[in-house]
């Protein structure tokens, strides 16, 4: 475990057990509680890892791979737009306030977990902790809805916990240690890979169920128009990301995906996450609803990832580490949008929507920003994630599904814009008639996360220069 | 020798007090104990690696979801109480098993001992939980916390005119 990092971990557990203390006959402490904490752990990576003498160094004295010091960053930056923009727009009474904000950051610790653990069987108890965060999360909107989406979570993820134990136990009998570093080296050597290689796709099996890929995906629609709108976007933003997505990538890494160690396990990987991006981009096209337009997006965008680490070349893997990233920032944007638009006008149903942007300009140029970046438009983020990944599949022979993932970058742009056009433009409907733009706190996270979309595609040479040590550290 | 008959002499408490307990949460924390001390059988073995699981795994998250599936069922259970004749022959059982471990466990430990003898790097709890598995602990404590915060959020003691979607109109 990258012990630089623990503080990380630790202090919002600790802020998670104070919250009951602390906060139970004043509500309000727990929202500051749970801000502050996050603010705070946010700034001290932010200085750490941006402070000038580490930018005039080209990030070469970040420690460890880098990967997990950047997934930590954006753990924390998703988490505090959502605590902060839950601190608005939840219910004053509502009854498991402090539960609600102390679920958030156990779930934080347990992402921190995650991506700095370095040992399959800790990675395992951490996305344990993160599945059943995940489940009181969601029903934390006790609306049919969300329960229903909350059961379909339980009844999809807890049999892929099932998988990766068991391919956990193969792995352990086969190589004798559950370090990763043991299984890079036993698939760099010429030992044949055989039952190493069945555990891995057990492994990759149970993660892709918790990433939600085509054809296991059927959890997600549910779960994230079912759950409140903050939880959506926290769940779509990052935690299905750092409990299935970044597993997958550090798995291929592990595995060694370029040098064909494990060719079938491999394209089965890259096969899926086509899958995912047609699948997810062709349902979107026909949703009626918001959050569940999204939530389709949020399947077809984790498929560009998983088809990245499916190809596995270092810069396949640059490609999908920093789509993850994208996927965070303009993912979170998005549901936080729907959020907005749902309290505005009490529906997220599009038929009933239309013309906001008088009345919601902040929120409607906002989605503006996200969806472009997510569709791939340059210069913003999103362009840049998908030009690599693109790349990556062009340059190591797949030529085949470079030009799907072109095409259906085109197909996201298509669906995006029906989705501006149906809430956003246009003649206003009865629904936007007696709406108006939401208050300034609500809007403060997506401006910040707009914000960061247009930075990253904008200061892309400095990110791509630290992109490019992950990858080398990761895969050499 | 001794240890070893204590934590087995502790395990089957355990495990008859989790079959004989007449509440479902009190029978849930027994298993969990019953986990803790066969864990601990398996430290003392030789075998830290199936302690350490024994522990993460049993003792840990799944007492986690059966004290939560537990609370979600526990009013009704306590309304209609189960029939509890089959128990009464559970203690005949035991004393009878307690007889024959008096003859036969001795040597079944004998053996058990040579074969630790036999094992090779099998360290102390301390070393496996502290410095092979700390990471672990730390996970553990994250689910414990976790399985008090579902129950919480889960399970709120709300008013009625607070339903609905909870959202701030």
């Amino acid at each position: 475990m990258d012990k630089g990092l623990l503080a990380y971990l630790l202090i919002p557990l600790f802020s998670a057990l104070l919250i009951p203390f602390v906060a139970r006959n004043r509500p309000r402490l727990a929202d500051i509680l749970a801000n502050v904490t996050l603010l705070a752990g946010l700034l001290n990576l932010a200085w750490f890892a941006l402070r000038p003498s580490m930018l005039r160094g080209g990030f070469a004295d970040i420690p460890g791979d880098g990967l997990s010091l950047l997934l930590v960053g954006t753990i924390y930056l998703v988490a505090l737009c959502v605590t902060f923009f839950s601190a608005w727009y939840l219910d004053e009474n509502l009854p498991n306030r402090q539960a609600y904000y102390s679920l958030i950051l156990v779930s934080v610790a347990a992402m921190c977990g995650v991506v700095t653990t370095t040992d399959f069987f800790t990675l395992y108890v951490f996305i344990e902790v993160l599945a059943v965060t995940s489940f009181a999360l969601i029903t934390t909107d006790e609306s049919k809805a969300g329960i229903e989406g909350a059961l379909k979570y339980f009844l999809l993820t807890f049999p892929a916990s099932a998988l990766i134990i068991v391919g956990i136990s193969i792995l352990m009998l086969t190589l004798g240690s559950l370090s990763y570093e043991n299984l890079q080296l036993f698939m760099a050597s010429d030992i044949p890979s055989g039952p190493v290689t069945f555990a891995g796709a057990l492994l990759m099996l149970g993660f892709l169920i918790k990433s939600g890929v085509v054809p296991f995906h059927t959890w997600t629609p549910d779960a994230y128009q079912g759950a409140y709108a903050p939880v959506s976007a926290y769940l779509a933003g990052i935690v299905t990301k750092i409990s299935g997505v970044y597993a997958i990538i550090k798995l291929a890494t592990l595995m060694r995906f370029f040098d064909g160690r494990a060719q079938a396990l491999s394209e089965m990987l890259m096969f899926l996450g086509m899958l995912s991006i047609i699948a997810g981009a062709l349902a979107a096209l026909k949703q009626t609803n918001l959050k569940r337009m999204l939530a389709f997006s949020s399947i077809s965008q984790i498929g560009y990832i998983v088809l990245a680490a499916g190809v596995g070349t270092p810069l396949a893997v640059m490609g999908a580490v920093f789509h993850l990233v994208n996927h965070a920032t303009f993912k979170t944007v998005l549901f936080l949008n729907s959020a907005s638009v749902e309290k505005a006008t009490g529906t997220t149903d599009m038929d009933r929507l239309g013309g906001l942007e008088h009345s919601m300009p902040v929120t409607s140029w906002t989605s503006v920003i996200a969806l472009l970046s997510t569709a791939g438009v340059p210069p913003l983020s999103g362009f840049w994630s998908k030009l690599i990944i693109i790349l990556a599949l062009w340059e190591s022979g797949f030529r085949f599904y470079a030009v799907l993932a072109l095409l259906f970058s085109i197909v996201t742009l298509a669906y995006f814009l029906m989705m501006q056009r149906k809430v956003f433009f246009g003649k206003k409907s009865q629904a936007a008639e007696n709406s108006r733009e939401v208050c300034a706190p609500l809007l403060a996270p997506v401006v910040l996360m707009s914000a960061v979309i247009v930075a990253l595609g904008l200061l892309f040479p400095y990110f791509y220069s630290y992109i490019q040590i992950i990858a080398e550290r990761i895969i050499l | 020798m001794t240890y070893h008959t204590l934590l087995f002499a502790l395990a089957v408490c355990f495990a008859l007090w989790a079959v004989m307990a007449k509440k479902l949460l009190t029978s849930a924390i027994m298993l969990a104990l019953l986990s803790v001390t066969v864990s601990l059988i398996f430290f003392n073995l030789g075998a830290p690696w199936a302690g350490v699981f024994e522990l993460s795994v049993c003792a840990g998250l799944i007492s986690v979801l059966f004290i939560g599936a537990v609370s979600l069922i526990r009013t009704e259970d306590q309304s209609r109480p189960e029939s509890r004749a089959r128990f009464y022959a559970l203690p005949l059982a035991a004393a009878i098993f307690a007889i024959a471990a008096w003859f036969y466990l001795p040597a079944f430990f004998e053996e058990l001992a040579g074969w630790k003898r036999m094992g090779t790097g099998g360290g102390n709890i301390g070393l496996a939980l502290w410095d092979m598995r700390r990471p672990d602990l730390l996970g553990q404590v994250l689910m414990l916390a976790a399985g008090v915060f579902v129950i919480k959020s889960v399970f709120p003691r709300k008013p009625q005119a607070s339903r609905g979607t909870g959202v701030n109109k």
